[in-house]
């Protein structure tokens, strides 16, 4: 059952299909991942390879496919091969976040101009949507935060790998990823801590669970399958 | 071929309702250790062979594990001056979550860190967490029941010093990381939404939906960027450093774009390296990122740090198998938790899915070594993970609510997770063991500290769901302050390579060859025929 190939090639031979990456071109089996292919084709990856799972944004691809006019945008790990199919590999996100400190007040618009003030700049173009491999709603959070409804941000960039495909992609040079970061910390730090915590914490420092302590620690030294709870 | 994948499928659709409901009990505690050693991989003598040198001579682990460990340091025949390029008090080797943790530890006490790491800062492990952190803060919990599930779960093996600091520890390490600005789901009272694992008695687990790993990197990451904590990225580390005494003084990093070595000299060394689901012990798929290859634990190795439970392995019961370039990718055990079945190719249930990921794995093996899985067009067998079921169960869009990373990944696949179930197999997820440490994150080997998935002890021969991604924030925490503090008490060392001609000589006296330079640093998938294909 198990390969030995693991997840880097296929146990039997599937269909090709041909495809051109950074301006070479392949044939590969069908059906795998344009890393898989990079590997397929001897290609080795250092840069723009990370989890392998869709979630650490090492990977942003462009591609064209066949009759197409417009670029499509993914994740290479993400974005399976078709016949016809053009990939030109991009950078991992070169931005550099604005340096700050979690305020010790809720955040207002000012703190967000301060760490962002290109942010203003947006004209609504919505090219950061139509970019993003997650499907975030990349525009309306950065119109939340424009209004300072922080927490509607936070919401909308919760699948964001910070790829950073919507930064390449502003004309104003807003860093939508970086905004949306910026908004679920700020929001964060600052919801009440939830009461069950506060009161579990304060039950430890109090010393409430030390007779149970007593209990399981000479219970699983003298080697009980289950100490009684 | 295809055929026997729909029809089986279909039944699987077709049983759903009258699966709906079925209670199917946990096993006795004989015969759950029964099935797990007679169908566990970690029970697979020919897997294992007993080490030749070292701290651990005369023990076993897998052959691939054990290739590293007695491997050959690139040093030994490609030698670097040791006059340093670069002097630090602390040096952290690895990128993720638990690295990250040492850092915002560390800096407040004022020390130089430069935090070293293979691939991008926060390309690890953390990042692909999807299940959540366990942390005792229910009325009805305990941190006394967490630790009572989490030494059941470790097959009682855990070490109970690391494991109650651990436990006890949850509810702050939880503050701690809302206070840096981390969303956990909260339920319309504010309280934070609680939800079952595979052997917890209690609902434990907080989350941010399924993106919960990648939730804590952000944060963490950002936070260490805001700390201004100098980052080398693409700069593993190849060897350890050792002064007169034997005692850590630093390593030898390798820049990976232009291969020259970085001698880095450190009064204090964190190795935070993570895991090995890329070795593929025992052929199995994973689900960790492209860099887990175990480097932390070859280096510790030479260096005299002794490794603990360095023989068992977690396989995740539910790795994805159909379509095949999914295989390893893991489904995480949140949908078992709210209702998700497993399935054999008859379209019967055959265990309890909470069942603890060791005995659920296993008696997946047993459905499919015995005949009862479904085999895969490119000859995998597997069983089914019928995900309906949960908004069945639950109510329609939880799946949407709850797992909308799981629902993004597989569809890509063109499989709707909402309608139709998905074959799976274990794939290899985690170390449960690793490099000894102490309750402050230190090894056998004075100034080495260790965190996160590269130590072992905390999890015994079996890690519980979530218990990681608090092993790291815990014991991250910890290692960076403790590292911290004594970097501030000591002065940076001369630099030797004296313990790897200890280890070179060990070798002689009858050690044997070494088969392999370790570390390994990434695993090798690429095609090696000359002749690459074109049309």
């Amino acid at each position: 059952m198990e390969d030995g190939e693991g997840n880097g090639t296929m146990a039997a031979p599937l269909a090709e299909v041909a495809v051109e990456i950074s301006g070479q071109r392949y044939v590969v089996p069908e059906a795998i991942t344009i890393i898989q292919a990079l590997w397929a084709a001897g290609r080795r990856t250092l840069h723009g390879v990370g989890c392998l799972g869709g979630v650490c944004g090492a990977c942003p691809v462009s591609y064209r496919l066949p009759n197409e006019l417009q670029a499509k945008t993914g994740l290479a790990c993400q974005t399976l091969v078709q016949e016809g199919m053009s990939v030109l590999t991009l950078p991992s996100d070169p931005s550099k976040g604005a340096r700050y400190v979690l305020p010790s007040h809720l955040p207002e618009k000012k703190d967000l101009f301060a760490s962002y003030p290109e942010t203003r700049r947006c004209t609504s173009c919505n090219a950061c949507t139509l970019v993003c491999p997650q499907g975030i709603e990349v525009m309306g959070g950065v119109r939340a935060a424009l209004n300072g409804d922080f927490a509607a941000c936070a919401e909308k960039f919760t699948a964001c790998v910070m790829c950073g495909l919507c930064a390449m992609v502003c004309d104003v040079k807003i860093l939508p990823h970086r905004v949306g970061l910026w908004s679920r910390r700020m929001h964060g730090a600052f919801v009440p801590k939830p009461p069950q915590l506060v009161t579990r914490l304060a039950e430890i420092r109090d010393g409430r669970f030390q007779r149970d302590w007593e209990h399981v620690l000479q219970d699983s030294a003298e080697g009980a399958n289950s100490p009684a709870m | 071929m295809m055929d026997v994948v729909n029809e089986s499928k279909e039944r699987i659709n077709t049983s759903r309702e009258t699966r709906q409901g079925e209670k199917f009990p946990l096993l006795a505690a004989a015969d759950k250790e029964k099935l797990v050693q007679r169908y566990h991989p970690d029970y697979r003598a020919e897997a294992y062979r007993s080490l030749r040198l070292g701290p651990n001579q005369g023990e076993r682990t897998v052959h691939e594990l054990a290739d590293l460990l007695e491997g050959e340091s690139p040093l030994v025949r490609e030698r670097s001056t040791l006059s340093p390029d670069r002097s630090v008090d602390l040096l952290i080797i690895g990128g993720g979550g638990a690295g990250a943790a040492a850092a915002l530890a560390a800096q407040p006490l004022g020390v130089k860190i430069l935090l070293a790491t293979k691939l991008r800062f926060g390309d690890s492990n953390t990042v692909m967490a999807e299940g959540g952190m366990q942390v005792a803060i229910d009325p009805d919990d305990s941190p006394v029941q967490h630790f009572a599930d989490t030494l059941r779960g470790g097959q009682m093996k855990n070490d109970k010093v690391l494991l109650k600091t651990l436990v006890e520890e949850g509810p702050a390490a939880a503050k701690w990381l809302m206070d840096l600005g981390v969303l956990f789901d909260r339920e319309d009272d504010g309280n934070l939404s609680l939800r079952s694992g595979g052997g917890s008695s209690r609902p434990r687990l907080l989350r941010c939906k399924d993106y919960t790993g990648l939730e804590l990197m952000r944060v963490l990451k950002d936070a260490v960027l805001n700390e201004q904590v100098e980052i080398l990225e693409f700069s593993p580390a190849v060897e350890l450093l050792s002064d007169e005494s034997g005692a850590c003084a630093g390593a030898v990093l390798r820049n990976l774009d232009t291969n020259a070595y970085i001698v880095v000299s450190a009064r204090t060394v964190i190795l935070a390296t993570g895991g090995i689901g890329r070795l593929h012990i025992q052929g199995f798929p994973t689900s960790n990122h492209f860099g887990a290859t175990a480097d932390g634990l070859p280096l510790a190795y030479r260096l005299g740090a002794r490794l603990t439970l360095q023989d068992t392995f977690q396989y995740h019961p539910t790795g994805a198998i159909f379509p095949e370039p999914m295989a390893g990718i893991l489904v995480t055990e949140g949908i078992r938790s709210v209702g998700g079945q497993l399935v054999n190719a008859s379209g019967g249930r055959f265990v309890n899915e909470l069942e603890t990921r060791d005995a659920v794995a296993a008696a997946v093996i047993r459905e499919c070594q015995e005949g009862r899985g479904v085999t895969t067009p490119s000859g995998r067998v597997g069983v089914w993970l019928d995900m309906p079921m949960v908004d069945r169960i639950n109510g329609p869009g939880t799946l949407e609510k709850r797992f909308p990373n799981m629902i993004r990944q597989i569809s890509r696949y063109q499989i709707d997770i909402r309608r139709d179930p998905v074959l799976v197999y274990p794939t290899l997820h985690y170390q449960n063991g690793g490099i000894w440490i102490e309750v402050n994150g230190e090894s056998a080997i004075k100034n080495l500290f260790v965190a996160g998935e590269a130590s072992g002890g905390i999890h015994g021969r079996n890690r519980l769901m979530g218990n990681s991604l608090l092993d790291i924030i815990v014991y991250g925490r910890r290692a960076g302050r403790s590292a911290a503090e004594r970097a501030k008490s000591i002065a940076n060392a001369g630099l030797t390579l004296g313990h790897l001609e200890r280890f070179e000589a060990e070798r002689k006296k009858g050690g044997g060859e070494a088969k392999v330079i370790s570390p390994m640093l990434f695993p090798d998938y690429v095609r090696k025929e000359e002749k690459v294909k074109t049309r």
